[in-house]
């Protein structure tokens, strides 16, 4: 559902990414592992329209070219990202947060099912909505970004680093609440930088260093490599 | 003398207050600060004062015109002036000043053309001019008009903003722009909409002031300075606050001019400025926005 390649982005004379090639199968979880500085947020920025490729990309979701498309218009197009900060709406109440992930018509329709399904992974935010974002905890804040990506009603949801700041108990529920999201239809597609959790609940992965892919696999096999486990599982 | 500088400072604090609302919009949502903002205000009086002298149509009923076009020139001067140095700048900071220097050459160029028509005088004109009697104290019929206006229309705007999805969008850039994309909102076509009502807003209260107060070409720059005052005190973005502070303005110098001096009205002003400056960077009602 998701087809990228040729994936190129530079800050200026600096090549940040270079000919990067990925796909996502729908109600698949992929992770994409790279150090720090590897280019995993400029690689998820450039899905969803917030820096701009070099010419030459190819970014299909369900056959529609993303490439040169706003941000919001790849929104509309079915592609969410929870970004890199979550940039929540903080002086704004959790109720609204969701409402606006509904803001465009053809997400509005949807709004109350999306809702349900938002409480169905995080049930805890039913008892906060009328919490003003800013106040609550890291990990509280993680679940409203990821439950206002999902109100946009998207066919693929962007995570970047998601378990960043995050306490490891509040990653383990984190990444045990992503299968769920799959299991509705929605793909998930996150960049992660040590995470051992993060292959577990994944089907497949790739490697970034440098702004290249290195490697890719299913996760089961990247999981019992010996060179993954050295260079991103900290082993 | 107390009800007479109650009932003056509650009028104008009203307009105040609706100008600041203005203004914070604007600048709140597109993150750029219009210099140029009192010469809408200013420039609406001039389009009234020759209309309501040519035509003899009342100026509330002119407003109906001038608010409108205000509307559709800020809209465009955003469109055409502002939107390509968003495409510019690198950062934020560098869109503030670049937008900063842009509104500063709108405001000499909105200055000129006004001082050009209509010279640097003093200019007025008697509209409802009625004293009227409340309690103890006389106020003049126009003023309470343009009170009532000010606040039915501060009214409408605050419900715009809290009630409709169009006005949640709005909020929704002036907390995180970023996110706002994120949830498919055209911060492009939000940033616009809210330069203006901004401007729209500028036009109405200098409708409003006009029949009551004299005007110059040159005063704009003084509208802007309090708009903008009011603004950062309250916490930029912040239209409860806005609306708050700007009536306080207007009751701080009508109480300053009947008990002091008129002279030390903008003085005083800027004492409180300084100090709420000083006890909250922030602004009064203390969030920051950014
Ligand atoms: N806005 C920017 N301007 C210039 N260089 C940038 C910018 N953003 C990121 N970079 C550089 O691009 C590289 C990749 O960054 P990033 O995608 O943020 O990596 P990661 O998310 O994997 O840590 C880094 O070398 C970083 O310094
Ligand atoms: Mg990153």
């Amino acid at each position: 559902m998701l087809e990228v390649s040729n994936l190129s982005v530079s800050y200026g004379r600096h090549l940040a990414l270079s000919d990067v090639a990925l796909s996502v199968g729908q109600g698949e979880i992929v992770v994409v592992l790279g150090a720090n500085g590897a280019g995993k947020s400029t690689f998820i920025k450039a899905l969803a329209g917030l820096v701009t490729p070099a010419p030459g990309a190819r970014i299909l979701l369900g056959g529609q070219s993303l490439e040169r498309l706003p941000a919001h218009q790849i929104v509309e197009a079915g592609l969410a990202l929870v970004p890199e900060g979550r940039h929540l709406f903080s002086t704004l109440t959790v109720a609204e947060n969701l409402s606006l992930g509904a803001f465009l018509p053809r997400t509005r329709a949807q709004a109350s099912d999306s809702l349900e399904r938002v409480f169905a992974v995080f049930p805890k935010l039913r008892q906060r909505l009328s919490q003003i974002a800013g106040t609550m905890s890291g990990g509280e804040q993680q679940m409203v970004a990821i439950g206002r990506a999902m109100m946009t009603d998207p066919q693929l949801l962007l995570l970047d680093e998601p378990s960043l700041g995050l306490s490891p108990l509040l990653t383990t529920e984190l990444f045990r609440a992503l299968p769920n999201i799959a299991a509705t239809g929605t793909s998930v597609l996150m960049v992660e930088q040590n995470s051992h959790q993060s292959l577990s609940i994944s089907d497949r992965g790739y490697l970034l260093e440098d702004g290249r892919i290195t490697g890719e696999g299913a996760a089961s096999d990247l999981l019992q490599s010996e060179a993954v486990q050295k260079a991103y599982l900290g082993m | 003398m107390f009800m007479n500088a109650l009932l003056s400072g509650l009028t104008l604090g009203g307009v105040y207050a609706l100008v600041a609302m203005g203004l914070t919009i604007q600048y709140g949502v597109s993150r750029s600060l219009n210099l140029g903002y009192g010469e809408f205000l200013i420039g609406a009086a001039f389009a009234v004062y020759v209309l309501f002298g040519a035509l003899g149509i009342s100026p509330y009923l002119l407003a109906l015109v001038v608010v409108p076009v205000a509307f559709g020139l800020s809209w465009l001067i955003y469109r055409v002036m502002l939107t390509p140095i968003l495409r510019r700048a690198r950062t934020p900071v560098a869109l503030e000043i670049d937008s900063l220097l842009l509104t500063f050459g709108l405001l000499f160029a909105m200055m000129g053309i006004m001082l050009l028509v209509f010279g640097s005088n003093y200019t007025s004109y008697t509209y409802l001019s009625v004293p009227v009697r409340i309690l103890d104290a006389t106020v003049a019929l126009n003023r309470l008009v343009s009170f009532g206006a000010a606040v039915v229309v501060g009214a409408l705007a605050f419900a715009f903003l809290m009630r409709t999805r169009t006005g949640m969008a709005l909020r929704a850039v002036a907390v995180d722009p970023v996110g706002a994309q994120l949830v498919g909102i055209d911060v492009k076509w939000a940033a616009g909409l809210a330069f203006a009502i901004g401007g729209a807003i500028a036009a109405l209260g200098g409708v409003l002031i006009s029949t009551y107060m004299t005007f110059t070409a040159e005063m704009g720059v003084v509208f802007t300075m309090k708009a903008l005052i009011v603004v950062i005190m309250a916490g930029v973005g912040h239209v409860v606050g806005a609306l708050l502070v700007g009536l306080a303005l207007g009751l701080i110098e009508a109480f300053v001019a009947a008990y002091l001096d008129p002279g030390l009205t903008v003085a005083v002003i800027y004492a409180v400025f300084l100090l709420a400056l000083i006890v909250r960077p922030v602004g009064i009602f203390g969030r920051a926005v950014r």
